[in-house]
Parts: C-alpha cells; sequence; structure tokens
C-alpha cells in the first residue's frame, strides 16, 4: 500500500500519457499536427576557444550547454563547422541551443509548454544511456515502478484467492481477460 | 451493497480481468528501459535483423504533401503483404511502409527514381515482441480489430486511474495507516517534483 501510495504519481503520470498517444490524431487535430514552434528567450556570448579542434560535435554540445549551466540530456539535432545545434530535453519543455561560431553567441530558444507534449516526453523517458545522475535515477524509479507493477498483478491473484466470495466471479474476470488478449495477440 | 463494497469488488474484478494487460506492460517497460542490453546480446547472435524478401521494378505516381495512407495500401496490395501499417517519406526518393503484426514486421521500401521496391523482413525478437506490444495503439489503422485493441488501452488506462482513485479511497477507510500513507504519498510527489524540476 506504502509503495503504491508513493508511485501514484508514476501511475498517473502513466495512465495519462498513455490516453494522450492513444489518441494522438485528435489531440493533433486539435491543437495541431507541428509541436509548437520554438521561441526565443535570450542570446549569449561565447567566449571565444570554447571547442577545440580535435572535439567531436558530442563534446562541443556538452561544453557549450555546461557554460551554459544547462548540462543534462540532450540530442544534437545539427552539427557542423557553421553551426551546432542542441537541444536540451528538459522535463517541462525542451530548449534550443543554437551556437554560431562566426557571432560568437549562442541563441536560446524554448518550446512553449504543452499538456499533452510534456506527459509523452515523460512517458518515453528512460534507460541507463545517459550519463547524468539524476537521469540514471529516473531510469531506476522506472525500475521501481515495473517491479511494482508485477508485484501488483502476483499480489492481487493472492488477495483474490484469499476472498472466497469473489473467486467464481474473480476466475471468469481473469478468464475472459487471458481470453480477449491471447486472441488478439494472436491475430493482429 | 455499501460504496466501500462496491469500490472494492470493482477494484478486484477489474484488476483480474485486465491482469494480461498490465503483466505485459511491465514486463515490456523492462525491456524498453534496458534497451541497450537487450541490443548488445542481438548484435552478439551476429544474426542480421533485416533479410531480404523481395526486390522488384516498381512504378506508381507519388502524391505530393503528407497524405501517403492510400499509396501505402497499394504498396501493400502489390507486394501481397497484410498487416497494420504506417506509411513514411524517408527522403525525396524514398517512400518507407512499415508493415506490422505482434508477430512479424516488414518494411517495404519503394525508391522513386530507380523505380524499384524492396522488401525485407525483421527477424523475430521476443524484446521486440513485447515492445512492439507495448506501443502498439491509436485509432488511425482502419481495422475493427485494431481499434478493438485501442479501445481496450483506454479501459486499461480508465483502470489505472480508478485504481489509484480507489486505492486512495481503501487507504482513507483504513485510520491506522494514515500518517505513514500521507507520508508515502507526499514523499512520492515530493520525489516526483524534484525529477520534473532536475531533469
Amino acid at each position: 500500500m506504502y509503495l503504491a501510495l508513493f508511485l501514484a504519481p508514476w501511475i498517473l503520470m502513466y495512465s495519462l500519457s498513455t490516453l494522450a498517444m492513444n489518441h494522438r490524431k485528435s489531440l493533433q487535430a486539435w491543437f495541431g499536427e507541428a509541436p509548437p514552434a520554438f521561441e526565443k528567450e535570450r542570446e549569449v556570448d561565447i567566449a571565444p576557444g570554447l571547442f577545440s579542434a580535435q572535439a567531436d560535435a558530442k563534446e562541443n554540445a556538452k561544453r557549450l550547454l555546461q557554460t551554459l549551466d544547462m548540462d543534462g540530456m540532450h540530442g544534437v539535432p545539427k552539427s557542423g563547422p557553421k553551426k551546432l545545434v542542441v537541444v536540451r530535453q528538459y522535463a517541462a519543455a525542451p530548449v534550443r541551443v543554437t551556437y554560431t561560431p562566426e557571432s560568437g553567441k549562442a541563441v536560446i530558444e524554448k518550446q512553449p509548454s504543452s499538456f499533452h507534449l510534456f506527459l509523452e516526453r515523460m512517458h518515453r523517458r528512460r534507460g541507463y544511456q545517459h550519463p547524468y545522475g539524476t537521469d540514471q535515477v529516473w531510469a531506476f524509479s522506472v525500475d521501481l515502478v515495473v517491479v511494482v507493477i508485477v508485484f501488483w498483478v502476483l499480489s492481487g491473484l493472492w488477495m483474490w484467492w484469499e476472498l472466497k466470495a469473489t473467486r467464481v466471479l474473480g476466475a471468469l474476470s481473469a478468464a475472459a481477460g487471458l481470453g480477449l488478449f491471447a486472441w488478439l495477440v494472436s491475430i493482429l | 451493497m455499501t460504496f466501500n463494497h462496491f469500490t472494492r469488488r470493482l477494484h478486484l474484478y477489474l484488476g483480474m480481468g485486465l491482469l494480461p494487460w498490465f503483466f505485459m506492460y511491465g514486463i515490456s517497460s523492462y525491456v524498453f528501459n534496458h534497451g541497450q542490453y537487450f541490443e548488445e546480446q542481438f548484435k552478439a547472435r551476429g544474426v542480421p535483423l533485416w533479410k531480404t524478401r523481395f526486390e522488384k521494378p516498381y512504378d506508381v505516381p507519388v502524391p505530393e504533401g503528407k497524405e501517403l495512407k492510400e499509396l501505402g495500401a497499394r504498396i501493400m496490395k502489390d507486394s501481397g503483404i497484410e498487416g497494420s501499417f504506417g506509411t513514411y517519406r524517408q527522403n525525396e526518393n524514398q517512400i518507407n511502409v512499415y508493415a506490422h503484426t505482434f508477430w512479424w514486421s516488414t518494411q517495404i521500401k519503394y525508391f522513386v527514381k530507380e523505380k524499384k521496391l524492396v522488401a525485407e523482413d525483421r527477424a523475430f525478437r521476443w524484446d521486440h515482441f513485447l515492445t512492439g506490444m507495448h506501443a502498439r495503439g491509436g485509432f488511425d489503422q482502419d481495422s475493427a480489430l485494431s481499434d478493438l485493441w485501442a479501445v481496450l488501452i483506454d479501459l486499461v488506462c480508465a483502470g489505472m486511474l480508478l485504481w489509484i482513485a480507489s486505492g486512495l479511497y481503501m487507504w482513507w477507510k483504513i485510520t491506522p495507516v494514515r500518517g505513514w500513507g500521507w507520508l508515502a504519498l507526499l514523499s512520492g510527489l515530493a520525489t516526483f517534483g524534484i525529477f520534473l524540476w532536475r531533469l
């Protein structure tokens, strides 16, 4: 029970985000197909010599984010001698940093918040591949949700078996669910 | 039947009926969270992920814009492949049709300039089977059974929301555990809030 209460925000997020993804077409028809355009927040001067000639785009992106005090999970959609684009995947909304060595400036743009896109981003956030402590702990929390879900399934079965009054109807519910699931998995 | 009794029974029977989905989402989430491990395991086997099924000359007009569903359906039919599918413009010269069931998936690539159609089958992998089931959803396929699957996903979500609500209600009804329950609930909310702030 206590674990369920602790993990209630995760379960709430996963159920709402699954609903949002299951009805993505309707939400796109409502809010538009393309995600909201990035809006400029500020421009920052970057001191020359930030990047070494030997560094690759990944290293440069990390240095740029560290300089801006924005280090964390990110992607590098564009990199070249004339432009480096880094998208910092904040939980609330992504922030895009575009650095042009010629001007020595980094333009910082934020994507306006959108609740269904926020839910979808949180739903998809997972894995231990990002070398950031918070992301590692988040991935661990996802594992914890998995363990708890499996535990709920098993403990639910045990509790059902213990309640003699519900055995028949419970067994019928389980058999109907299992039958429907197996049938759909075999033909879909 | 009292409200308390009704809540407990609904909690139980819904849980029993949706058990396979809940179990599948749990196990497949583990596979998603440890994707790199499963990828390395597959690579170690040295089996190619994609295997060419056929390559043949092909020529159909490609519509402008994003609406490629009809073209995808035609390519599927001409390839003799049935199943759910999605059609994507890979680039100006290439249209990809991704056809799949829970058990197999095939990608059909139409190279417009070369007037060529290439179909490739993906090797069966249990991790992909589970993640494919997890990721399947939506009402955009012209198939009543796919729609039924999507309706069941809605039901699973409604079930989860109901479990949260009925779980909170049942916790509140057990007076001796209220204090520790508050502690667990507030710690969970605070931890989740910290993640939103720091991620």
